[in-house]
């Protein structure tokens, strides 16, 4: 059950020495799957869960059964000890972006049981840039092109859409009018407010040179420094990536459908084919716990086995 | 990523000297300037990872496959839903069109439902000399 490797606890450790823990376990640094987590007893405090490109429909070798596999995230989703107050889902909903995945993918979501949050990726725009059939679906509270932002558990959320418009070698974009509104929307805030940021595409530069980044991320992110404690939760990489910057972290969120290599590795940023049985160490959830008053955002990253 | 930073530097001053070349060729016979510059399929082969997240060399996927692509006719590949823009274009992708096209899609089929560019015009040389060789 162990599915931590020493590069993965030394991560986290890396991680507690800068005032996130990986708790959930009591305060330990280290983590706990998933599995463990059911077993442990419920604490207070506000928690959520982050999936992310699920992508119905695909059915490639890297995954023939996405579908399938976000079944099993449900359930595990479904089986902890506490109930998280939401969802959020950072995009690529759908591979291909056809009303039969949309209707499908609406369905799979709402068997969570809770509310859910949710950004398109551009495989959720896949017929030129209008993100109207999206919005119309997953959009309810969006503004513009379907960006928005809520206050829960005491930090403020702001849902960001960086995948309509693409960059040089595919980077997200957010444009003007969406900066904009971020300034607006943060202006008057609390710098002792925690912020929770989420996009599909990651608002640090990742690895331009595979698009992974947005290209006019940085924007955003000098208008976020001001803030005690960001946090920017992104998927599109499918796989666990983190970065510290200042008072900022960015968490890039694993798959619930297939990997892709780690960055500038192998073939390119596609469908990554691992043997099946390995498959589920890759791909799976997230959960995030923020605790009343000063403590840390704790995250867990855990694979479907 | 680590390993990659050397061969990309390697590969930038490949490019420059390849365009430095070129330039001193150009102005010593003052012969009409091609208009691309030389690409370095090997170098392309690495930048075509960026197309990866929508194309492949075989399959059709969120965008149509891409062997054999240099020299034939847009939107031409069976079993694969292009926008009526690019079926309507008319375009041939020869090495020229490949480029205006990897500048800026929307521009030069407004309409076509690409949404992707590769601002470096050596990558572009790159990525087009590599999709040559892919018959
Ligand atoms: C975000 C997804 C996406 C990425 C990334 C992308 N493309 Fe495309 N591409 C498309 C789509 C969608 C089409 C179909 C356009 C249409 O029908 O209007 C297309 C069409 C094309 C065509 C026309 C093919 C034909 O059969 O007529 C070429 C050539 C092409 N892309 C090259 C590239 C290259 C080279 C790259 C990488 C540098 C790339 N594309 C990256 C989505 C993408």
């Amino acid at each position: 059950m162990d599915m931590f490797d020493r590069r993965g606890m030394l991560r986290c450790m890396g991680w507690a020495g800068t005032g996130a823990l990986f708790t959930l376990g009591g305060g330990i640094p280290g983590s706990i799957t998933l599995d463990a987590a059911l077993g442990a007893t419920p604490k207070p405090g506000f928690s959520f869960l982050q999936i992310s490109d699920t992508h119905l429909g695909f059915n490639k070798p890297a995954n023939p059964d996405p579908l399938g596999t976000l079944k099993e995230v449900i359930a595990k989703a479904k089986a902890l000890p506490v109930r998280p107050d939401f969802i959020i889902h950072t995009g690529d909903v759908t591979h291909l972006a056809t009303p039969e995945q949309f209707d499908l993918a609406q369905q799979m979501l709402g068997e969570f049981g809770v509310p859910i949050h949710v950004v398109p990726g551009e495989h959720d725009i896949v017929d030129g840039n209008d993100p109207r059939p999206f919005l119309d679906r997953f959009g309810r509270a969006a503004r513009g092109e379907g960006w928005y932002s809520f206050d829960a558990g005491g930090a403020h959320f702001v849902a960001l859409v960086n995948s309509i418009h693409l960059g040089d070698r595919g980077m997200g974009t957010l444009g003007e009018a969406q900066l904009a509104w971020l300034g607006q929307d943060l202006a008057g805030r609390s710098a002792s407010t925690p912020i929770i940021v989420f996009a599909h595409f990651p608002l640090w530069d990742l690895y331009s040179d595979w698009g992974w980044g947005t290209a006019d991320g940085a924007q955003a992110l000098s208008l976020l420094k001001r803030f005690g404690s960001v946090t920017v939760l992104n998927g599109h990489i499918h796989q666990v990536q983190q970065k510290i910057e200042g008072d900022l972290t960015f968490h890039t969120a694993r798959s619930t459908a297939y990997p892709q290599p780690a960055p500038g590795e192998g073939a390119g940023p596609g469908p990554l084919v691992l043997p099946s049985v390995q498959l589920r160490s890759a791909i799976g959830l997230r959960s995030v716990t923020l605790r009343q008053g000063a403590g840390p955002i704790a995250i867990t990253d855990t694979p479907l086995a | 990523m680590p390993n990659l930073i050397p061969f990309a530097r390697a590969a930038t001053a490949a490019c420059l000297a390849a365009v430095l070349a070129f330039v001193v060729m150009a102005s010593a016979h003052a012969a009409p300037a091609p208009s691309l510059p030389h690409g370095n399929a090997a170098v392309g082969q690495k930048l075509y990872q960026s197309c990866m997240g929508c194309h492949s060399l075989d399959e059709n996927d969120v965008g149509p496959r891409h062997r054999g692509v240099v020299g034939r006719p847009a939107a031409s590949v069976p079993g694969y839903a292009y926008s009526t823009a690019l079926r309507k274009s008319g375009l041939v992708w020869t090495p020229d069109v490949l480029d205006r096209w990897l500048t800026n899609p929307q521009k030069l089929v407004p309409g076509a439902k690409m949404y992707f560019s590769v601002a470096n015009p050596n990558n572009r040389a790159d990525i087009i000399a590599y999709l040559s060789q892919q018959r």
